[in-house]
């Protein structure tokens, strides 16, 4: 057809295109026929080109507006009639009935029905109308091209379901109403979802279609995302319907009273929401829909499951319910980071369960105080059983703090993952309740060092030295609680000098590692003086042993010897009760000693004075022990020997009736004259010679508990036992044990007496490396160096100040604000 | 044409191009397919008659057009990951006829 000729660049040919007015009309006609075949899914018998270069050539013809406007007309007539009709049409009269009617069972099947009808049909009619659209869009894509560019027009695509959006959706029903299809639409969908709810079985997928539905059509014609239909106008219905369902459910859970139900429910409605989201509705809704479950179902109420009566966190805590308690923290922590009403109810659990703990300590101290107060006439030992059940009591509670921290440890861990918030809220609760005031003052830093002392001296034989560290770990961890660790540490001095000196640590080793353990734990300054009394003690052995060396060498070999064992305590480093002479601030004279036993005394003094000069020995003869051997002559003539292990002043008593003819007896104020041991102690160590029923060396007259200055002793040459060697224990004095008011006081006394020096020496620390410094800093800076010894008392603080500044320590440097400056 | 064969020509990997003055030209589907206008007119799920028969009239375009326009589809086929393109060689005097086929067919 074309030639060849010179290169010559020809016009195209405009014949076949050639488009003149009146074929846009007839063009026009036979493509209206065409795209409405399309639309009655008639267009196999079609051609696709040949439409395609109509709409072509009407372009071409510049008549594209027209075109387009046309088109939009006829998809508008065919929406308004045909498919307007169609979707209509399935509206049964059961759908436009109120919308919360579920109640009635035939009902919500008959509006189910004619919902999932109606549901269809306008799925049908979306997708029907996708797709002759895209078709349409297909064939006058030249159209659209043009349109959409050079006109700025919006793809007849788009327009199209702007025209559905409008003309099928948001056309009333019927001309005399206002509700619209999507109305219908809307509380269908609802409807549906909450028959899903309440555990009916509905067409998800299609229900997935109309939502698909409203998320491919916009608001505007530029199709921005946010403007989805879907986001615009369903999701804030159906996030609305969620939120009073969950109220409703909420109050429902909660009435019938079941934490566990409720957390189990509430858990189970989350990933129910989550996968209706991702099956039936749109992923988009997935974080929306959580947040209405953690708001409305969680938040509201999980401080009331929490509480609740029976089943709440208190019960689970009480029972070890680990899984519903996971339940509950999961819930809790969605909703709130602190998750304050489960760690309230747990903190709230732990000093409850910590106070009962207390009281019945309490309740067992109380009861043994009575049962020594009015023994049963039968009873034998009447003075050994209170002392043993407060121990014992003692022993008991902190075994059972033990017991309940293993038991929030677990919880904590299985449960509440490990969390640190909760962390943090158990161990203040135990720090709480520990050291919580019991009738005026707190008993658990006695009680914990008594249940070392019971541990070291006991309950550790025969453990492996695994058991033994687990032990002392737990006990540690207690400690940990302690606020006034000045306290503890006193307790623990007093009885474990016990130990020491009578010898009754099964191990020095965990005694060591004991130490060791608290070093760590609480620092160096809270050991040293526990340390300096174990250095004290390996010194007095080597020292009794050159003591015994020097002996040898110096005195006759026949002389009757007298063993001695020493021990020399530097007197600051050990407790003050065993060092003082003095009771009740009245100056006691040391006791007389038998002559053998002094001139041992005498010996060693000059022995040790001769190697330390200059230093002061003061014996404590309250502290001591004695092996004597003791011979009984019986009535028969025969002769039985017994080794006695007594106490200092048993031995002493004892050797007074050497001197007395046999038979003859000592008053109770003769032997006061002739030893000078202090009443108390004499009533004590007379007791346990004469009343204890095994021991019973020595007879007394009349024959009672108590002991009388007119009472009569007499050497007991009758005495009988099973054994060669006996011991005689001094009642109540030398087993460590829980402390009587009146010691409590003089304890407490000491204590503050301390704290007070503690609390002064830390001022100048201070002081001397600030040289001025204002009164509030002070007092926080004295409060941070001495929290991990104890809580010191504000009061005490100032008094100390006052009585520095007074003493020429410190002066007052100015008034406003306060400031203190050092005196050097 | 014939809609008996529906099937297979949907699936079919030629397809047949016909110009205006009746020479067909058989090419592979997806050579064809580069041209917007075409693909379209194939797309199974439309189910106009071009994609019922496989075959696309096309009704202004010249047998002598529609042979070079065959001709870079193939070109633009085997050259389609290559860097260096060789020129297609155009005559002139089809330039303008060629440009408006390129219009029409979208490629």
């Amino acid at each position: 057809m074309s030639l060849r000729a010179r290169n010559k660049i020809r016009a195209p040919r405009r014949g076949m295109a050639g488009s003149k007015t009146n074929d846009f009309e007839t063009s026009w006609a036979e493509l209206s026929s065409s795209l409405k075949k399309i639309h009655t899914k008639d267009a196999s018998a079609l051609s696709f080109e040949e439409i395609y270069r109509k709409s072509y050539n009407i372009v071409l013809g510049m008549r594209g507006t027209e075109l387009y406007e046309r088109i939009q007309q006829l998809e508008r007539e065919w929406l308004d009639t045909e498919v307007h009709k169609l979707v209509t049409g399935a509206i049964s009269p059961s759908l436009l009935l109120a919308k919360q009617l579920v109640d009635a069972q035939d009902q919500a099947n008959e509006r189910r029905d004619a919902g999932e009808r109606f549901l269809a049909v306008l799925k049908e009619a979306w997708e029907d109308h996708q797709l002759c659209m895209k078709m349409i869009t297909d064939v006058l894509m030249y159209m659209d091209r043009v349109m959409s560019t050079d006109h700025r027009k919006p793809s007849i695509y788009v327009a199209s379901m702007a025209l559905f959006r409008d003309h099928v959706l948001r056309a009333p029903i019927r001309s005399d109403t206002s509700t619209s299809v999507y109305d219908v639409l809307e509380s269908t969908v609802l409807f549906m979802l909450q028959l899903e709810r309440s555990g009916h079985i509905i067409d998800r997928p299609l229900i997935r279609h109309c939502v698909y539905m409203l998320e491919g059509l916009y608001e505007t014609i530029t199709e921005e995302e946010s403007t989805k239909l879907y986001l615009t106008v369903f999701e804030p219905a159906f996030l609305e319907a969620s939120k009073k369902f969950y109220q409703a459910e909420g109050r429902r859970l909660l009435e019938t009273g079941d934490a566990a139900t409720f957390c189990k429910v509430a858990t189970e409605r989350l990933s129910e929401e989550t996968e209706r989201c991702i099956d039936t509705l749109s992923s988009l809704s997935k974080t929306k829909i959580k947040d209405v479950l953690d708001n409305e179902l969680i938040k509201n109420n999980i401080a009331e499951v929490v509480k609740l009566e029976g089943t709440g966190v208190r019960t689970m805590l009480d029972n070890d319910r680990i899984d519903n308690l996971r339940s509950v923290y999961v819930l809790s922590a969605r909703v709130d980071s602190k998750k304050t009403p489960l760690t309230t109810a747990v903190q709230r659990r732990i000093v409850e369960m910590g106070k009962e703990i207390n009281a019945s300590a309490i309740a067992s101290q109380v009861s043994a105080t009575a049962a020594g107060k009015k023994p049963a006439p039968g009873e034998k030992k009447p003075a050994e059983k209170p002392v043993n059940q407060q121990t014992v009591a003692a022993i008991k509670w902190v075994d059972d703090i033990l017991r309940l921290k293993q038991k929030f440890d677990n919880i904590w861990e299985n449960a509440f993952e490990s969390d640190q918030v909760l962390q943090s809220a158990i161990t203040s609760s135990f720090s709480e309740f520990i050291n919580l005031s019991q009738g005026g003052d707190s008993r658990s830093s006695e009680y914990l060092s008594l249940f070392f002392d019971e541990n070291l001296k006991k309950g550790i034989k025969g453990k492996t030295d695994s058991e033994i560290d687990t032990l002392l770990d737990n006990g540690i961890t207690l400690l940990r609680y302690i606020k006034d660790k000045d306290m503890f540490e006193a307790y623990y001095k007093k009885h474990l000098s016990r130990r020491l000196l009578m010898k009754r640590s099964v191990s020095m080793d965990a005694e060591r590692q004991m130490i060791s353990k608290m070093k760590m734990e609480v620092g160096n300054q809270f050991t040293q003086r526990l340390e300096s009394m174990f250095k004290d003690m390996t010194i007095s052995e080597d020292l009794t042993s050159s003591y015994k060396e020097h002996m040898r060498q110096s005195s006759d070999p026949d002389q009757k010897r007298i063993e001695l064992d020493i021990n020399v305590l530097t007197s600051t480093m050990w407790p003050m009760e065993i060092m003082s002479n003095a009771r009740n601030d009245e100056v006691q004279l040391p006791p007389i000693l038998p002559k053998e036993v002094d001139s041992v005394k005498q010996s060693f003094e000059q022995f040790y004075l001769g190697k330390h000069n200059g230093r002061k020995l003061s014996w404590q003869a309250s502290m001591g022990t004695a092996d004597i051997r003791a011979t009984f002559q019986r009535a028969n003539g025969k002769v039985q020997r017994h080794e006695l292990n007594v106490s200092t002043y048993a031995m002493i008593i004892l050797l007074l009736f050497n001197d007395v003819p046999a038979g003859e007896s000592l008053t109770y104020t003769e032997i006061q004259e002739r030893t000078r041991i202090p009443d108390h102690d004499l009533i004590r160590n007379l007791q346990s010679l004469a009343v204890a029923p095994k021991t019973r060396v020595l007879k007394k007259d009349p024959m009672s508990k108590d002991v009388k200055p007119t009472d009569k002793f007499v050497f007991n040459n009758e005495f009988q036992s099973p054994f060669m060697k006996v011991r005689i224990g001094v009642v109540s004095g030398s087993a460590n044990k829980v402390e009587n008011q009146d010691q409590r006081k003089e304890t407490e006394k000491k204590m503050s007496e301390e704290r007070g020096a503690s609390i002064e020496a830390a001022i100048v620390r201070i002081m001397k490396q600030r040289k001025t410094l204002i009164h509030s800093q002070l007092m926080t800076e004295v409060l941070s160096q001495l929290s991990a010894r104890f809580v010191p008392d504000v009061n005490m603080i100032k008094k100390r100040i006052e009585s520095l500044i007074d003493r020429e320590y410190l002066e007052r440097v100015e008034e406003d604000p306060p400031t203190y400056g050092y005196v050097a | 044409m014939s809609t008996s064969d529906s099937s297979s020509s949907s699936q079919s990997e030629y397809v047949t191009l016909v110009s205006g003055d009746g020479f067909e030209f058989v090419i592979p589907r997806s050579t064809a397919c580069v041209s917007g206008t075409i693909r379209r007119m194939l797309e199974p799920s439309s189910r106009f008659s071009e994609s019922v028969t496989g075959r696309c009239v096309l009704e202004n375009i010249s047998g002598i057009v529609l042979e070079k326009v065959c001709e870079y589809f193939c070109y633009n086929e085997k050259n389609k990951n290559q860097t260096y393109v060789p020129d297609m060689d155009i005559p002139p005097e089809l330039c303008l006829e060629l440009l408006m086929a390129a219009d029409y067919l979208d490629a």
